[in-house]
């Protein structure tokens, strides 16, 4: 029945063949009404078992030559006029299944990616608890047994095990400080020259995809390429987050976000180390922010957000971020017109770059 | 007779702390919290007051700063078993604040009695 150019499953090439020719020979509207179901079913069958496109105008093909064999006196205009609503049908099923494969598997990458930096930070916080408490469990143990070195007779043999008590108490203090300094080391990667304008392309082609269709993400770089000395993931971090918070403020009507990448003489700004600097900039056209909310928009757990749907971390968090690379992060805003993140990081010469330059697809690999 | 305030809501530790300062010829008051520290100081002011940082309700950092606006010119000690987050250091924090002395726990009595002797004696 099939021919062998489709490595489409037989028993689907059959499903469809079976299919056209049920809706060419149907009788009545109701025939042609589950002639149609089952086309909107196939076409999502279709996508679930990863049958790309050109096959499926291959299966289309194929049932058309094997109903051409089988009824050779079939007029043509019934056939198109009898196919057309069916073939529609599978098409149309078939992209919208592929758009919501396609956002899936985008959202899943933006998701693994925030997860991972996550990770990181919850081993650091977790690690930094357990030490903090076992000190202060140490402090009690090593207080109350010199406290009792004082109180029994110096020669008295307990001394001895009060001796190994605080030896003990001590090594568990140096063991404590070496998982702190382990898990600072698995939470920081060292920083590399990373290329900020390939890198926002990468991450805005992800989001687009994970934003609502309304809202319109513009990448306006004014250079085509600037490099700044950061870890893999930061630049990646600060972008998203101000993006997604960007398309909260936007809220649900429509809506534009614009990203730019600027290199600025540094001038007057003593804080910024070099001559230069990157300015990396989020602009959205949603609800802006008043002076009030603007002043506390980067203390922890401030959040204008509805009960569950922010931490009120995110941008406490891009603002330690952007201090650690030395940078500044500032608003403009104003309630109904907007607002303008802009992140300004320490720019890295090009020379200083192709010392130990690294792209945005070599980033998800050993730095 | 010098009174020493101590702040520190871990209950063992305190007792402790308590104990260890009291040897060392100290009056010693000790309470579970920030808030806890304002009453006492209100009621008697104690010469030194030796605080935890990371304390539920309200903390070291703030305690530290509540008296400061107040313009209190009691010395302060400021103890601690690290931050909650990896990158940030309490103690250093607390010496942006200007105490007088800081202690990581676990430490020992001689450095106690050290760090006392240090936040008594008048700033240079």
């Amino acid at each position: 029945m099939t021919d062998a150019r489709s490595s489409a499953p037989p028993s689907i090439a059959h499903r469809y063949a079976e299919l056209l020719e049920r809706a060419v020979f149907a009788e009545d509207p109701l025939q042609i009404e589950t002639a149609l179901a089952e086309a909107a079913d196939l076409g999502r069958i279709l996508i679930a078992q990863e049958i790309a496109l050109e096959e499926v105008g291959e299966l289309h093909h194929e049932a058309l030559l094997v109903l051409a064999r089988a009824h050779p006196d079939l007029p043509l205009g019934l056939v198109a006029a009898r196919m057309t609503a069916p073939l529609m049908e599978t098409y149309m099923a078939y992209s919208l299944a592929f758009r919501e494969q396609l956002e899936r598997r985008a959202e899943a990458i933006v998701h693994a990616r925030l997860e991972q930096s996550r990770k990181l930070e919850a081993i650091g916080t977790l690690a930094a608890g357990i030490a903090h408490d076992f000190n202060n469990i140490l402090g009690s143990i090593l207080g109350f047994s010199e406290l009792m070195t004082e109180d029994l007779p110096a020669d008295a043999p307990s001394q001895r095990y009060l001796d190994y008590i605080q030896q003990a108490s001590f090594r568990a203090r140096d063991l404590i400080a070496r998982l702190l300094t382990f898990a600072r080391a698995v939470a920081d990667s060292p920083p590399v020259p990373i290329e900020v304008v390939a890198q926002i392309r990468e991450i805005l082609g992800l989001l687009k995809v994970s934003l609502p269709a309304v809202i319109r993400l513009d990448f306006e770089p004014d250079v085509s390429e600037a490099w700044v000395m950061a870890e893999p993931t930061q630049v990646q971090q600060i972008i998203m987050n101000l993006c997604i918070n960007a398309a909260d403020a936007v809220g649900q009507g429509q809506g534009r976000i614009r990203v730019g990448v600027e290199c600025l003489p540094a001038h007057g700004d003593p804080s910024l180390s070099g001559d230069h600097m990157v300015r990396l900039s989020v602009a959205d056209d949603g609800e802006g922010m008043s002076p009030d909310v603007q002043a506390r928009v980067f203390d922890p757990f401030f959040t204008t957000k509805a009960p569950g749907k922010g931490s009120g971390l995110g941008l406490s968090v891009i603002h330690g971020l952007v201090g650690k690379l030395g940078g500044q992060i500032e608003i403009q805003s104003a309630p109904g017109a907007g607002s303008t993140f802009i992140v300004d990081l320490p720019w890295l010469p090009p020379e200083q770059a192709a010392a130990g330059a690294q792209t945005p697809s070599q980033s998800e690999e050993e730095p | 007779m010098t009174q020493v305030l101590i702040v520190d809501d871990d209950e063992i530790f305190r007792t402790m702390l308590e104990e260890m300062v009291q040897r060392e010829g100290y009056e010693v008051t000790a309470v579970g919290d920030g808030d806890a520290a304002l009453h006492a100081v209100d009621q008697s002011p104690p010469d030194l007051i030796i605080t935890d940082i990371l304390m539920p309700e309200k903390d070291g950092m703030e305690l530290m700063t509540e008296l400061a606006q107040r313009g209190s010119q009691i010395p302060i000690i400021a103890i601690s078993g690290g931050g909650r987050t990896i990158n940030l250091d309490f103690l250093e924090l607390a010496e942006l604040m200007e105490v007088r002395a800081t202690l990581s726990k676990p430490f020992t009595r001689e450095s106690l009695r050290q760090a006392i002797t240090e936040a008594l004696s008048p700033r240079t």
